[in-house]
């Protein structure tokens, strides 16, 4: 038994992640899986394996909150909160400094503005298309015949990186076979692409104010795309301690704060 | 959130829905009828001279609008692209010109009428964009009418009197150009009659719009939508008056019930740019869900037209088709988006990027960002369009909603 728990769970297009606190707001369990075609089967692996994690029962949860592109398909979500809201409170706990969150999912890219108080005050998503998004880099990976990680690993080897200038994934594939036609190196091709989504990035920050923080899943398992970032963006990129998890973190923080207020709501209410 | 509350209906509906068949039943028999004339006209266009000329006005955008709205634009746009028109350009347009070519219409199903009446003649104007000129000309090709336009000066800060005399004389020349293609004069007390009827419409209209200042709101954009269609279609009747004298008395009902468009409001936004019409129920709906409500909108206000007094009835059309917001500078705009702001209590601001239509989308040039540290309120961006639905990703556009809802909730604090 480990007392009451407080999850948070981030149903996304690629993966489906989890994080349970406890009272004190302490991390007692994560895990991610692919999201698949079901999320209901995903949103209960990730559960189940997070309480495995926290050694803890189900019985024990006290509250959940669900986010993420699949946050209605949660059944015990006891509240449903947008990837928008959740990271941004998620990053005031684990940077206060951060002002500008940089989330790069599977299948969007989100910039989010925070003020002094973690309120939201801007925030972007990338329009529709999978250029700039975890979707980007998998599908030319694949077409280059290698995984994402190894992708990242060839990308840290570059010094001249080439330019990638297509705004769409089928186009920047075919400009990528071009480079490879021309005889540049692939390391500098594989760091272009990593910077052709920093640009698309750039272009969506609307000015800066305080730090950047970096979280998802490319951020996660790509130092290129940390680097690339900082070049970018001319300064540090706060990279977030579970990248991947940030929503999902946000999402727990969540459900502890929604679960106090609650409580307090029954403390108050009138009994005559 | 549950959607226990329940929508309170908008009784007038019912009298709008046979008013729109009598108006399309009416134009097809005028179109199979030598001895009637249908002219078509662009939305803002010169439509009292064309009806004081004696012409049944047919508004092609609504047609736009219609096949967006019954959810076939999509399958409209290619035929008109395959020929020759770009698919991020005007959505009414590819989609009408498409359907033309596919001999599809939603005319049909919704009124029993083949498509849209045969023109003998059509008019522009070009206050709104240029894309219209374009479009008239492929239907005056088809049809082999004559297609005459008037260019008014655009994106004006103030309207001066230069602009509405140049725009008068503009009007002056197409009168004489019909009156040629037609031999008929031009009855100038017929032209009288006609403007003070379409202005008496245009201020009920208004006064309809203008009863959202109420908390809670009557009526919010998306009954907007239904209801503005009098004011466009049959501006210059008298049908059009009384149906808003009918709505206006039911909207002042609300206000003293305090029946609320939106029960439980909680916020309200004001919807800059066009509708999206493949999804205004599901906007609607999430809307309604959140309780949200849109409770003005520079769309539902571009019919709201300044009253005619007497005097010129075409310096009073020079002017109000000049002064519309489209036709405006970024200044004006903007100011005018903070002063309804201010007037009906809102809360937050939504643009719509729509992306095929660059000349109703004011979030292009910064004004967004501007108007967020200017009216120090949520302002949200997002991509959509006015018909063609490929261009909306109806995820990430209610992930967008609710985030937005949050941040006026104040959810991360
Ligand atoms: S204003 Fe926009 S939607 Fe209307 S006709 Fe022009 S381009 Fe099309």
């Amino acid at each position: 038994m480990s007392g009451a728990l407080f999850i948070g769970v981030d149903v996304g297009s690629s993966a489906t992640k989890c994080v349970i606190l406890d009272q004190a707001g302490a991390l007692k369990g994560h895990h991610v899986v692919a999201s698949g075609f079901k999320y209901s089967d995903a949103v209960d692996t990730a559960i189940t394996q997070s309480l495995l994690d926290a050694k803890g029962r189900k019985e024990d949860i006290a509250y959940c909150v669900s986010t993420g592109y699949g946050r209605k398909h949660v059944s015990c979500s006891d509240r449903v909160v947008t990837e928008i809201s959740t990271h941004a409170r998620g990053a005031r706990a684990w940077n206060p400094a951060v002002r500008t969150i940089i989330d790069i999912g599977g299948q969007d890219t989100k910039i989010i503005c925070i003020d002094d108080h973690g309120q939201l005050l801007d925030y972007r998503m990338n329009a529709k298309c999978a250029a700039g998004t975890g979707t980007f880099l998998e599908s030319i990976a694949v077409k280059l015949g290698m995984t994402l990680a190894a992708l990242d690993k060839l990308a840290m080897q570059s010094t001249d990186p080439t330019v990638v200038n297509s705004y769409c994934t089928v186009f920047a594939g075919t400009e990528v076979i071009e480079r490879i036609k021309a005889g540049q190196a692939p390391e500098d091709i594989a760091m272009g692409l990593f910077r052709s989504i920093a640009t698309r990035i750039k272009e969506m920050i609307p000015g800066r104010s305080g730090a950047f923080g970096a979280t998802g899943g490319v951020v996660q398992h790509c130092q290129a795309m940390i680097l690339t970032l900082e070049e970018t963006l001319g300064g540090e990129i706060l990279k977030a301690p579970m990248p991947q998890h940030a929503g999902a973190y946000g999402a727990a923080l969540l459900a502890l704060e929604s679960h106090a207020k609650k409580g307090s709501e029954v403390d108050h209410a009138p009994t005559g | 959130m549950s959607t226990i509350a329940k929508r309170v209906p908008i009784n007038a509906r019912k009298k709008l829905q046979s008013l729109m068949r009598e108006y399309f039943v009416s134009l097809d028999a005028a179109a199979a009828d030598s001895d009637r004339r249908v002219a078509w006209c662009t939305s803002v266009g010169p439509c009292e001279i064309l009806s004081a000329m004696g012409y049944e006005v047919y508004f092609p955008e609504n047609h736009g609008a219609l096949l967006g709205a019954r959810k076939i634009s999509h399958e409209c746009i290619p035929a008109a692209v395959g020929v020759g028109y770009c698919a991020e350009s005007c959505s009414y347009m590819t989609s009408d010109i498409g359907a033309a070519l596919s001999g599809i219409s939603p005319l049909t199903e919704a009124f029993g009428i083949a498509g849209p009446p045969k023109p003998d003649l059509l008019s522009y104007s070009t206050n709104q964009c240029r894309e219209v000129q374009d479009w008239w000309n492929f239907f005056g090709r088809r049809h082999d009418a004559p297609v005459m336009g008037i260019r008014p000066p655009s994106h004006l800060g103030q309207v001066t009197d230069a602009h509405v005399a140049f725009v008068r004389g503009e009007l002056n020349q197409l009168i004489t150009r019909i009156e040629s293609h037609s031999g008929t004069k031009l009855d100038w007390s017929r032209l009288e009659t006609v403007v003070d009827l379409s202005s008496r419409a245009s201020s009920l209209w208004r006064q309809v719009l203008d009863l959202a200042q109420a908390q809670p709101s009557p009526i919010t954009f998306f009954d907007g939508l239904i209801h503005m269609a009098p004011v466009i279609l049959m501006r210059g009747s008298q049908e059009a008056i009384d149906y808003y004298d009918m709505l206006l008395a039911e909207m002042n009902e609300r206000v003293e019930e305090g029946t609320a468009a939106v029960p439980n409001e909680r916020f309200r936004v004001y919807w800059d740019g066009m509708p999206v019409w493949p999804k205004v129920r599901e906007l609607s709906e999430k809307f309604f869900d959140l309780g949200v409500s849109i409770a003005a909108s520079t769309y539902c206000n571009s019919w709201a037209f300044e009253e005619y007094d007497g005097g010129d009835p075409l310096e009073w059309m020079a002017r109000t088709s000049t002064e519309i917001f489209i036709n405006r500078d970024e200044t004006f705009k903007q100011q005018f988006l903070l002063d309804m702001c201010k007037r009906f209590s809102i809360d937050g601001l939504i643009f719509h990027n729509a992306r095929t239509c660059p000349n109703n989308t004011n979030s292009r040039f910064g004004m967004a960002q501007r108007l967020r540290d200017e009216a120090g309120m949520p302002v949200l961006v997002f991509d959509g369009d006015l018909s063609d639905s490929r261009f909306f990703s109806t995820a990430q556009t209610m992930t967008n909603i609710e985030a937005f809802v949050e941040q006026l909730e104040g959810c991360c604090q």
